[in-house]
């Protein structure tokens, strides 16, 4: 109770409602992401009361995993990759005039993602971790893979199966620049110190997605998007039925891959997105404007928020990179992470836990209130919103490393993926390769050494038997219909 | 510092803030960079952090801006600080053994002669940790184990130095893991993934104590206060000792007047009772040295690593 009281101090409120509130804006502007918004903000809560600091950036945290689904339901411009699979969906819908129906969708989503995950965070967050150590190496390499069966899925819609695959391939190939982990060796560097460290995903995919869509605006002579239908449903379009069903698939998952190590939010949303396509009763519609899709999307990378705390705040080890930050801010107070979080700082854990309700609750209620007023935002003229937009990816790929090479990375990648995307292959693949290949091959590479060089570690605990089974039924029930349909495409030509 | 940031903020506004004109003014008329190689919150970032916040108060117009310059094992940033304007406008952090094992590998532009030393601040013993369940309780016992996993985190590392050494002084060959960030090693230990893992005093004394991990011994020349019952690696007949250690520098070239005055203030700070008070909260080992009994540490450190790249180079 004494918990409560803490949280609900009109201070703590104002503090929890700027940082969601600035979360959604720094989710939702291309290059600025919640990584970069906490590691920002530690120091500052350093001269701040801590229970205040850390529920800042809790509300951060929530906000801005839900931020970048409203550039990329709007604009097609996600603002971080884990939103890129509700680009998938939501921006046919906003085309097609339904954005306030799909910024809804989002934000109810997000909000029951992040709702339950913070649930399972306050009930069982000890219990949960221990398991999570099971995960090993191999299992995470099992994991990238389930990961990247989400190519298959982007595939399908438009049966261009093979041009995917070499694009997510394409993807894992410039994800192999940089050392080399395991051996410390530099793989085709060119002598750049910037290049030590691999290509960075975001200007990647600021280039690829924010970028490229600007140009593409640019292009354009005029601007295409059904304003009639959105005028129309300003009044609401409803949820539809059955919604909720892929809301709670998402959830779970989100939560579940958050607990794991590795980067969960952008797994997680794919893994959802294409769990929610295989049991779809209308999977034709996907990659038309499905908002089935954006439920389970949106829901799972939420889900991570809690799910990625549950290791963070029991053991030390941070489920992904924000909470690396955040577990840097609770050290700077310090709370190390481990039981004494429970007991000698119950005062500031469970207010931090608690908070993360309350922001939830905040970008619900912002999300709601402003969602009929941010779907006008694919009304702004290409004259106005090109230079806005390729201004902040600009400065976004700079700041993410103060670095000015990361800002001919992001204009190399927007000049190489608008020549790919006008032969047709699929960006999304690409990322997706781009961000999981690194994963795959770290766990393949430690899998290896662990089994002392038999690939038998990979089908040898029953958390890896589970994950091949899953897997599979990712992948052979969109591999037999594209194969009938190749077939039976041939036997009407021949 | 407020009447500082004013007075800062008027003079660009002027454009008097160019060279000719700081030259002119008092030391210092502009917040000083300090350039940390490392991620904000992390215990580098922290270190730097608990330096300008005492530095600040006590210290008349002295004003720090935190640059965080992350990446290549500190590579990028300690180059940022061997590049930067020998004006005392810039100074930095550096941590070992990174910053002598990028010189020897021959992947540094820069070299420990770029630098002013200006001391050293915070320490992190190396440790040899089990899994909590592991039949390994002493170096003896891992010694005599054959075919052990063991988790370093990353080629170059302090931890892949020290069970190298360990390597050729007990005449094993482990079976090597190396992981990105003592995060992975971490998960490692305490999910039974590996055997051992060599990693740093502050990464797992709270697990340690918890009963969830055990370390089996300190690679320090003595015991350790933080942990005083553990046994050295030295003690127990094997001679590897290696830790972190993190310090100030500054880009060779500053004019005396000023690197003495930062100097001083260096040592001032980790004299003082607040600091100390300070750095004990979170989690942070201080090991002061003065400006050339550290650099007189970095040119060893460089020598014994040569001959570990010489041996088996990465």
């Amino acid at each position: 109770m004494e918990y409560l009281a803490i949280v609900f101090s009109p201070w703590a409120l104002l503090t929890i409602f700027i940082g969601a509130f600035a979360g959604v804006a720094i989710g939702g502007m291309p290059g600025l992401t919640a990584t970069m918004a906490v590691g920002l903000l530690v120091p500052f809560t350093y001269t701040m009361d801590p229970a205040m600091g850390l529920m800042l950036l809790g509300g951060i945290y929530a906000g801005a995993m839900y931020g970048g689904s409203i550039p990329a339901i709007l604009l097609n411009t996600p603002g971080t990759p884990a939103a890129v699979a509700t680009a998938i969906e939501g921006y046919p819908m906003s085309r097609a005039g339904r954005a306030p129906l799909a910024l809804k969708t989002s934000v109810i989503a997000s909000f029951a993602g992040g709702t339950f995950s913070v649930f399972i965070l306050l009930l069982f967050a000890p219990f949960l971790a221990r398991q999570a150590l099971a995960f090993g190496p191999a299992e995470t390499f099992l994991l990238a893979l389930m990961g990247l069966a989400g190519i298959i899925s982007i595939a399908d819609e438009n049966s261009s199966l093979l041009k995917a695959l070499i694009a997510g391939v394409l993807g894992m190939i410039i994800a192999i620049i940089g050392t080399d982990d395991m051996s410390g060796s530099l793989r085709y560097t060119m002598g750049l110190v910037e290049l030590y460290d691999g290509i960075d995903f975001m200007p990647a995919l600021i280039g690829l997605f924010s970028m490229i869509q600007m140009l593409e605006l640019a292009g354009q002579k005029s601007h295409e998007i059904d304003t009639s239908a959105l005028e129309k449903e300003q009044k609401g379009e409803k949820l539809p039925r059955g919604i909720g069903k892929y809301m709670g698939l998402g959830a779970g998952t989100g939560t579940l891959i958050g607990i794991l190590p590795g980067e969960g939010a952008t797994i997680a949303a794919f893994i959802s997105y294409n769990l929610s396509k295989r049991i779809s009763k209308t999977k034709e519609l996907f990659g038309k404007g499905n908002p089935e899709g954006i439920a389970a999307a949106e829901a799972g990378n939420n889900g991570c928020v809690g799910g990625s705390l549950v290791p963070t705040i029991t053991l030390g080890i941070p489920g992904n990179s924000v909470a690396a930050a955040l577990m840097g801010a609770f050290i700077i107070h310090g709370m190390i992470p481990g039981p004494d979080l429970f007991t000698e700082y119950a005062d500031r854990t469970y207010p931090f836990i608690i908070s993360l309700f309350v922001a939830n609750g905040v970008f619900l209620a912002v999300g709601l209130f402003f969602a009929p007023y941010l779907a006008r935002i694919a009304l702004v003229p290409p004259a106005i919103m090109v230079p806005v937009v390729a201004a902040f990816a600009v400065l976004g790929s700079y700041a993410l490393n103060n670095s000015v090479f990361d800002i001919y990375l992001m204009i190399a990648f927007a000049l190489g993926g608008l020549v790919l995307k006008k032969l047709g292959y699929s960006l999304e693949a690409l990322i997706l390769g781009l961000i999981l290949g690194p994963i795959a091959e770290g766990g393949f590479s430690q899998g290896m050494i662990i089994g002392k060089g038999s690939p038998w570690i990979f089908f040898d605990s029953n958390i890896a038997k589970v994950m091949w089974v899953i897997i599979l039924a990712l992948l052979v029930p969109p591999l037999y219909s594209y194969w009938k349909h190749v077939h039976k495409a041939g036997k009407a030509a021949g | 510092m407020f009447k500082a940031s004013i007075f800062t903020s008027v003079a660009l506004a002027l454009g008097l803030a160019s060279a000719p004109a700081a030259l002119a003014g008092e030391y210092p008329d502009q917040p000083v960079t300090i350039i940390v190689p490392s991620k904000a919150g992390g215990s580098t970032d922290r270190t730097a952090r608990l330096f300008t916040e005492l530095a600040e108060k006590n210290y008349e117009g002295f004003e720090f801006v935190i640059q965080n310059v992350p990446g290549s094992g500190g590579q990028k940033g300690f180059e940022a600080i061997a590049r930067a304007d020998a004006d005392g406008y810039t100074i930095g952090l550096n941590f070992t053994p990174q910053l002598v094992a990028h010189i020897v590998s021959g992947r540094a532009q820069y070299t420990l002669d770029s630098f002013h030393v200006m001391g050293n601040v915070a320490q992190d013993p190396g440790i040899v940790v089990v899994p909590a369940d592991s039949p390994i309780k002493t170096m003896a016992d891992l010694a005599a184990a054959s075919g052990l996993t063991v988790a370093v985190n990353g080629i170059g590392s302090d931890d892949f130095l020290a069970a190298k050494q360990f390597e050729s002084i007990a005449g094993v060959t482990f079976n090597l893991l190396p992981t990105k960030g003592s995060t992975e090693q971490k998960a490692a230990i305490l999910g039974g993934h590996v055997d051992a893992a060599f990693m740093n005093l502050s990464q797992m004394i709270k697990q340690h104590k918890a009963g969830d991990a055990r370390i089996i011994a300190m690679l320090t020349e003595e015991r350790d206060a933080n942990l005083p019952d553990m046994p050295t690696a030295l003690e127990q007949g094997y001679d590897v000792q290696m830790r972190a250690t993190r310090g100030f520098v500054a880009p060779a070239g500053i004019p005396d007047e000023i690197q003495s005055q930062l100097d001083t203030m260096l040592a001032e700070i980790m004299a003082s009772d607040e600091f100390k008070a300070n750095a004990a909260k979170g989690n942070i080992f201080l090991l002061p040295m003065s400006g050339p009994d550290y650099l007189a540490y970095l040119t060893d450190l460089q020598a014994q690593t040569q001959a570990v790249y010489d041996q088996a180079p990465w």
